[in-house]
């Protein structure tokens, strides 16, 4: 009987897929997506990397670029967390703009207005 | 280990979008049948698939392994739907259609009534429990790997998974043995 | 599902003074949640003031409808910080800190704009804005639920309708099924 209701189950509950449709939907929006600043790399990559940038410092050609790459850098991540922050924004306020506008929601919705 | 699953992996860590879809289409049937069976809307079940694959791109370099982004998808993904939820104040549970389902290989033993009913019981079992109960059934988890995926306790699991048998039994009119 | 509206008309803005606690009208004194970091499953912690705002303009790309809606809702502010935090369990994190947060909020030239309680689902949604002048100076959001709780504060000339119109370009498609991506 246990067994029955197990099978049952797993017949009932059978993964649905949604279709390739959604797997575009996904793209496009990780394509409006900020690139990824960091991404990971190999460690030949990073040492070779490093030496490189240790010659530029030596000869110090690169100290302009320097400043330029972290000013980016820095502006790229404000731009992320800009983005960010006001997704949670819209996300918090939508609650409330849902909850005021629903008119057949609950029965124990009441308006009440307050202030002078 | 799935040595392609973990060339994908790999390449959209180094920013391969190719590959990040690949790996999309891989999960994607995981994600969204848990997030379905959880909220019983398809549109929403939709937006919160979405909404962890973009979570999944976002903290990619936290995902060290296949094994580790099925885990981290179904945490991600059963988490966030019982959030939902319980946050949502209009959740009203809508009966799946028969067209989300895909045809059993098992067609001679297919009782459609009986999973439908099945599944409109489920919706009737707190964020909890059903979630429980979907990585039991539909993901084939063990309690261990479920209570690792909700942050519960082993003997929550257990109590959950107990329970809700016994709801379900009761309903569709099996006894217990 | 229980909830509570209350809906503060335009006509009855009162003028804002400046408020105890923080310098700057509409500016809330945040907590330090510092240690939360360590508990917290997701962490996002957001502190932009006028000078990174201003940086984050200049990296905001107008071909693209978010960053173009971006630019329009921050015209005008002079800082956004965001505080939220997600755990794994249920009430992990510290009411009396967000205590602190709604004590701000009662002094002069704040006004409630919204509040939406969900019993059930133990989740809490209040919304401030302080006014001076008859203008918005500041928003403030604290939103609390088992296993998150969010704290907004957006400083500055904030315009409720451009932070409406973001709706389709941040979050999740909404209803508008045939909306093209």
């Amino acid at each position: 009987m246990n067994e029955d209701l197990d099978a049952r189950l797993r017949k009932a509950l059978r993964p649905v897929d949604p279709g390739e449709q959604f797997t575009q939907r996904v793209l496009t929006r990780v394509a409006n997506e900020p690139k990824r600043s960091i991404p990971r790399v190999s460690k030949t990559t990073m040492r070779w990397a490093s030496a490189t940038l240790a010659a530029s410092l030596v000869l110090g050609v690169l100290a302009g670029h320097e400043w330029q790459a972290r000013r980016t850098q820095q502006g790229l991540q404000a731009r992320r967390q800009l983005l960010e922050a006001l997704r949670v924004t819209r996300d918090k306020l939508d609650i409330a703009y849902r909850a005021v506008n629903d008119k057949d929601g609950s029965s124990t919705e009441a308006g009440e207005h307050r202030g002078s | 280990m799935n040595r392609t699953s973990e060339e994908l992996l790999s390449r959209a860590l180094a920013g391969d979008a190719a590959a990040f879809g690949a790996l999309v289409r891989d999960q994607q049937r995981s994600v969204y049948s848990l997030a379905l069976r959880m909220l019983a809307d398809r549109q929403k079940a939709e937006d919160l698939a979405q909404e962890v694959f973009l979570r999944l791109y976002r903290n990619l370099s936290s995902v060290g392994s296949v094994a580790h982004l099925a885990f981290w998808l179904r945490k991600v993904t059963a988490n966030a739907a019982i959030d939902r939820l319980r946050r949502d104040a209009r959740y009203e549970a809508v009966p799946l259609e028969e067209a989300d389902d895909l045809p059993s290989g098992d067609a001679a033993n297919a009782d459609p009534l009986l999973e439908r009913r099945l599944r409109q019981l489920l919706q009737q079992l707190p964020p909890a429990p059903r979630a429980v109960l979907l990585l039991r059934y539909q993901d084939d988890l063990d309690p261990t790997e479920i209570a690792r995926t909700l942050n519960m306790s082993i003997n929550t699991v257990k109590s959950h998974l107990k329970r809700s048998l016994a709801m379900l039994r009761e309903s569709i009119g099996e006894t217990v043995p | 599902m229980r909830f509570r509206q209350i809906l503060i008309t335009p006509a009855a803005m009162l003028a804002c003074a400046r408020v105890a606690m923080g310098a700057t009208p509409g500016a809330l004194n945040l907590p330090n949640f510092d240690a939360l970091t360590q508990k917290a499953a997701q962490t996002v912690d957001i502190t932009l003031d006028a000078a990174l705002l201003g940086l984050a303009t200049g990296f905001l790309d107008s071909s693209k409808p978010e960053d173009a809606a971006a630019k329009e809702v921050i015209r005008g502010l002079k800082g956004i910080y965001v505080r939220s935090y997600t755990f794994d369990r249920d009430f992990a994190y510290p009411e009396a800190e967000l205590a602190k947060v709604r004590k701000q909020l009662a002094a002069p030239g704040w006004q409630s704009l919204v509040v939406v309680h969900d019993n059930r689902a133990h989740s809490n949604v209040d919304i401030y804005i302080c006014m001076d002048q008859g203008r918005a100076s500041g928003l403030a959001i604290i939103a609390s639920e088992p296993r998150t709780f969010t704290i907004v504060n957006i400083v500055g000339a904030i315009d409720l309708a451009k932070l409406h119109a973001l709706e389709g370009k941040f979050g999740i498609p909404r209803m508008q099924l045939d909306e093209k991506k």
